[in-house]
Formats: C-alpha cells, structure tokens, sequence
C-alpha cells in the first residue's frame, strides 16, 4: 500500500508543471541541501518578512456609550431608563399590557386585541404620555430576518392605536429583533414570551 | 503496479491542475480518504539557552507553532496528521536537513510526509524556518524562512502556509484570511475578528450595545455593521486601518443586513422606513437609496452574485422566508427555493456557481446549497442547528454558526466533508463573515 506513495510527489509537481506551466517555481526555494540543521539561520539568507498585524478597533465615542447604556441589559424591559417606575406602575395597574404574537406572524392576534385597546383607552386617557413600542423575536429564525419582524410587529400595533386615534408622534418604534429576549431558554414556552411587543413610557 | 497509480493521477489532477481547466470545486474532487498521511516534528528551538522567563515563552511559542502548522496542514485537506505521540525521532537530536534526518523512523509511523521546523527569538522578533519532505524519495520538497512579531506566531505559520500552498496547487491559500463574527449575550452583543481558525480572536466594537451582522468590504479593509449604539438599527462602517468608524445609513426604522456591492462602491441593505421592509441599494458617492421592492412582506439578508448584477435574499412574500434572486438590470425577483418553512442567509460563492443558505423544516436549520437558479440543491450539514453560511474567499470552505454544545463555529469543506470546529475562546459565536484574501 505505501509503496503507490513513493511517485506522488513526482507526480505532484508533473500535475502542478502542467497546470502553471511553470516548472522553476517548484521546490527549495531558500533552502539547499546545506542548509543549516541545529544551528541558528544563518545570517544573509533570504527570509521573508511577515508584516505586523494591524487591525484597528472601533474609536467609540461617548455619544456612543451614553446613547446604549440603555441597551446594556437583557430581560423584559431591558430598555428602560428615567422613566423605568412609570412603566413599571402602568403595567402593574394594569393600563400597559405587552402584546404577544404567534410564531413568524405579525398580525395581531384575537385573543391580544382587549389588551390592545386597553393600551389604547390609557393612552387616549393620558394625552401627555410618549410611549415606545418595542417589537421582539424569539430565537429561531435569523438575526436580520427577526429584526424585520419585531418591526413589523411594532409597526402593527402602532397602526392599530393609530386608527384608535391615538397620535403617531406619541408613538415610538424600535426592533429589537431577537436580541432581547424577555425569558431566557429554549422550547415554545420560552419562545412564547418572546415574541413580543412591550410599551415603554419615554414621557409623560 | 501501474494499476495503483491510476486513482493517484486523478487525484493529482483533478485537484491540483483546477485552475488550469476549470472544474468546478478542488475539493469536490479531492475525497478526504485520500488524504495523505504527514508527520509533524515539533519546531526546534534554534537559540541557545537564556533566562528561565524567556524560556517560557518559547516553550509557548513552539506549542503556537506546531498547533497551527497542523490546523492548516488539516483544514488543506490533503493531508491527515500523525499523531505526535507516535514520533519516534528526537526533535532535541535531529536536524532539519534530509541528511539529519531519520527518513526510516518517519515511514514506520506510517507517514509518507513530513513537517520539520525550527525557530529563533530575538526579543520581539521570530524567525520560523519550515520544510516539508517526501519521507518515501526523503527528499526536500519545499522549505522557507519567513520572519515575524514574536507576538503572533501563529501568523508566520499562516504566510508559511499561504506560500506552499500556492505552490503546490496553483491557488491563492486563505490561511491568512480572517473571520468576522458576533458574540456576546443580555442586550450586549461585540463584534470580533479571528483567524481563519478562530484564533486571535479580538474585539472590534467596544460600544456595549448590540451589534449584529458583520460584513467585509470587498479589499478588506473596512466592516459593515450593524449597531444599537445610537439606539435604534443603524448601519455603520469601520476602518479597520484607522479605527475610524462612520454612520451609513440611519433612516428611520430598521437599517439592517447591509453588504457591500462586489466593486465597494455600493451597499445593499433593508430599510423600514414608514412602512415595510424594503430591499435597496445604496450609492456610497451620491448617497442615493434606490428601492428595490415594494411589497408588504419581509425582504432582507441580500447578497450579491460576484459579477454585481444580481442580488439573492430571503422574502417572506410567499407566506414564509424563502430564497429569492433579483435581476438588477430588470428590477425582476424570482423565487428560488420551494421546500423547507424557513429559508434564510443566502450566501453567494466566490465563483458566482453556487448559493448556500441554511434551511429549516420547522426544527433545526441546516446548511444547503444550491445553484443561483435554485437547481442542484445539496444538503451539507445534518445534525445540530447550524446557520448563516459563508464562502472561504476561494471558494473551498464554508463557515457557519452551530448551536450545538453551547454554540460555535464551524468550518465545512463545500463538498459537505471536512467539519471543523473552531476555538475561539469567545462563547456563543454567530452570524460569522469570512474575509476576502487579505494580501
């Protein structure tokens, strides 16, 4: 068996003799049969030189880090910030509901649409209050894919309390695509709670 | 006996002689059953004795040597490295010349090559000599010196490899091509660069924010990316000679899965504006956004064919995420896959002959490919949950990421051979973007 090997790199470079038509390029290109062994490379002898990495990374500037330190954690309203409590205490009274979806859907579903106008009531109540709606995926599908269908679920229901008459100006949209998720884990219990769309107050 | 060398010959030439006559993929041609057995000496420390301290990091710099002169010799495909357990000669003893060399100790092992370097550190510079013999002819087949930082030893063995590959089959290597990935979790995702092999990996974004989707200009020299940093989807581009970074394209909405056109002039990208998500092309020197569709559907992830005249990208215009490709020059898109209940990351090879996308049935997502009209249709990848495939510059190899074990990435050969999975020290790796050649 190994004997078939004893031809394959006369061969090789036949193949290779053919395919360049450059026969001279082929083997010892610095090195002769009196290269030096243990010894030190010698001086003089052509080496090639490898140039220096040099990748530079992003110059990030504090408009950058102000402008996601909101971003930096994960969980259900992962987004928030001065007005966190307000958002909080609407949920909690029951005046904010997140509205759920089904998978690779964007249309409201029947069983959302009382909480939705619910939502809606409260905002027509509160004329003052700015709201963001942010639009969620949960992790299966791709990443561009899941931030187009966040913000096509954030679009729907800010087309939803648009025709209810609310104002689009008070009306944020952001796509957090996947990114987010508000339970972390696997399996259609998880991936229930994720896709999503959650309202932040922003002012009031 | 000339029976035996029949399947050789074929090997050689369908492999190592593509460029001359133009088949399709080397490695479609080149079964890894044939992959020839090499020994691997490890690298021989050519200094004289210094400091314990020094001495440690040269023990450091053989153990980078030999790790990365075996990846490549394995991602190559053209050969299966003995283990170094089974080397019977002396490293300290031998030489590197075939006359110090004990040709007949190599064959017992079974190898019928073999790997033989030796290095010399002076202060930050490393001086890494490899050569390759023919253990059967024990002959030099080809031997170089190549000089470096010694901070990245790694990298000298990549230009080593670079070299000799480019000698024996003709074709550029892409062992000093580099990957883009993204990682990180809770509302914090990075992006890095890596070796090829996932090693080096270093971060590129520093923002704490979310950044996703990872593009290479066609020379390399600049990313596309998209960020949160300002809050909403942005896109961005970072130079990464200078580390300045610029905004793209902020529109309101969603700015998302951009990438640049083969000549770098232009990006396409998806934009949400007031509506829906929307295919466009934007012109870098005008600004312009020309719109390509205009449904009510979801059309993103474009990517262009190699010539620039026509963009595949998933829509879900068909009630679920399915493959399409749009002729630029008529605005016409067709649909190309028909099968599977969500398509999505098409992935246009170098050679414009082929699209790999990752495809689910429901449940996991695998990787496929097919030909830019959809026909051909291959699965590569079988277990696990993989995704969002891209080509090696030259078209061998695909990346991609895979949910198993954690997440990682992984390399595959094009003709679904060869998986590789990369250590890159950063955890859950994704949505990976091999470079161009850099060089």
């Amino acid at each position: 068996m190994k004997r078939k090997f004893i031809a394959f790199f006369p061969v090789l470079f036949l193949g290779l003799a053919l395919a360049t038509g450059c026969e001279k390029r082929i083997a010892t290109e610095d090195f002769s049969e009196a290269a030096p062994g243990a010894e030190a490379p010698s001086a003089g002898k052509a080496e090639v030189t490898v140039p220096e990495e040099n990748l530079k990374s992003e110059d990030v500037t504090a408009e950058d880090i102000q402008n996601s330190a909101d971003a930096k954690t994960g969980g259900q309203y992962a987004s928030l910030n001065a007005a966190e409590d307000l958002t909080q205490k609407a949920v909690e009274k029951g005046h904010l509901y997140t509205i759920y979806f089904d998978y690779d859907k964007y249309t409201i579903r029947e069983s959302d649409m009382d909480f939705l106008t619910k939502n809606a009531k409260w905002l027509g109540i509160n004329p003052k209050t700015k709201v963001r709606i942010e639009g969620h995926a949960d992790e299966r599908g791709e990443t561009d894919y899941n931030v187009a269908l966040g913000d096509k679920r954030a679009r729907s229901i800010r087309k939803y309390l648009e025709d209810m008459g609310i104002g689009v100006e008070r009306l944020d949209v952001v796509s957090y695509g996947e990114e987010k998720p508000a339970v972390n884990g696997s399996g259609e219990d998880a991936w229930a709670k994720n896709r999503r769309a959650e309202f932040v107050i922003t002012a009031n | 006996m000339a029976k035996k060398f029949i399947p050789l010959l074929i090997m050689l030439f369908t492999a190592f002689s593509a460029p001359a006559w133009g088949k399709v993929y080397i490695d479609l041609a080149a079964p890894s059953r044939s992959a020839l057995p090499v020994g691997v000496q490890e690298f021989r420390d050519l200094g004289p004795a210094t400091s314990a301290q020094d001495k440690e990091k040269r023990e450091e710099i053989k153990k980078e040597l030999y790790d990365a002169i075996v990846t490549d010799l394995k991602f190559s495909g053209f050969f299966k490295v003995i283990d170094k357990k089974a080397n019977i000669e002396d490293p300290s003893m031998s030489g590197l010349t075939e006359a110090e060399t004990d040709f007949k100790s190599w064959r017992a092992i079974g190898a019928d090559a073999l790997v033989k370097g030796g290095f010399l550190l002076e202060g930050d510079k490393l001086t890494v000599e490899i050569r390759f013999f023919d253990c059967v002819t024990e002959k030099l087949v080809t031997g170089k010196k190549f000089a470096g930082s010694a901070k990245n030893p790694r990298r000298i063995v990549h230009f080593f490899s670079d070299a000799v590959y480019e000698e024996l089959t003709g074709k550029k290597g892409v062992f000093t091509s580099k990957l883009l990935f993204v990682s990180g979790s809770g509302g914090n995702k990075e992006i890095y660069v890596s070796d090829y092999d996932g090693k080096n990996a270093t971060k590129l974004t520093r923002n704490r924010s979310i950044n996703l989707a990872p593009q290479w200009a066609p020379d390399g020299s600049r990313m596309l990316y998209v960020s949160y940093k300002r809050g909403t989807p942005a896109m961005y581009s970072l130079d990464l000679t200078t580390g300045r970074d610029d905004a793209l394209s902020s529109k309101s909405g969603i700015n998302i899965g951009g990438m640049y056109s083969p000549d770098g002039k232009k990006v396409a990208l998806t934009l949400s504006g007031e509506r829906s998500p929307e295919l466009y092309v934007l012109d870098l020197e005008t600004k312009e956004y020309r719109k390509l569709t205009d449904n009510n559907a979801i059309d993103v992830s474009p990517t262009w064919s190699p010539d620039g005249r026509m963009l595949a990208y998933v829509s879900d215009s068909s009630g679920n995420p399915h493959i399409h490709v749009l002729d630029l020059s008529t605005g016409n898109s067709k649909r190309i896959t028909f099968k599977g209940k969500y398509n999505s990351s098409p992935s246009w090879s170098p050679d414009g002959r082929h699209i790999a996308f990752s495809r689910s049935d429901g449940g996991r997502f695998n990787i496929w490919v097919m030909g830019p009209g959809g026909e051909g249709l291959a699965q590569l990848t079988f277990d696990g949950d993989n995704r969002h495939p891209s080509w090696s510059p030259d078209g061998r190899h695909i990346v991609y990421s895979s949910s198993g074990g954690g997440g990682s990435l992984k390399i595959i050969r094009s003709d679904g051979t060869g998986v590789m999975k990369l250590d890159t020290g950063v955890k859950g790796e994704k949505a990976p973007a091999w470079s161009p050649y850099l060089r």
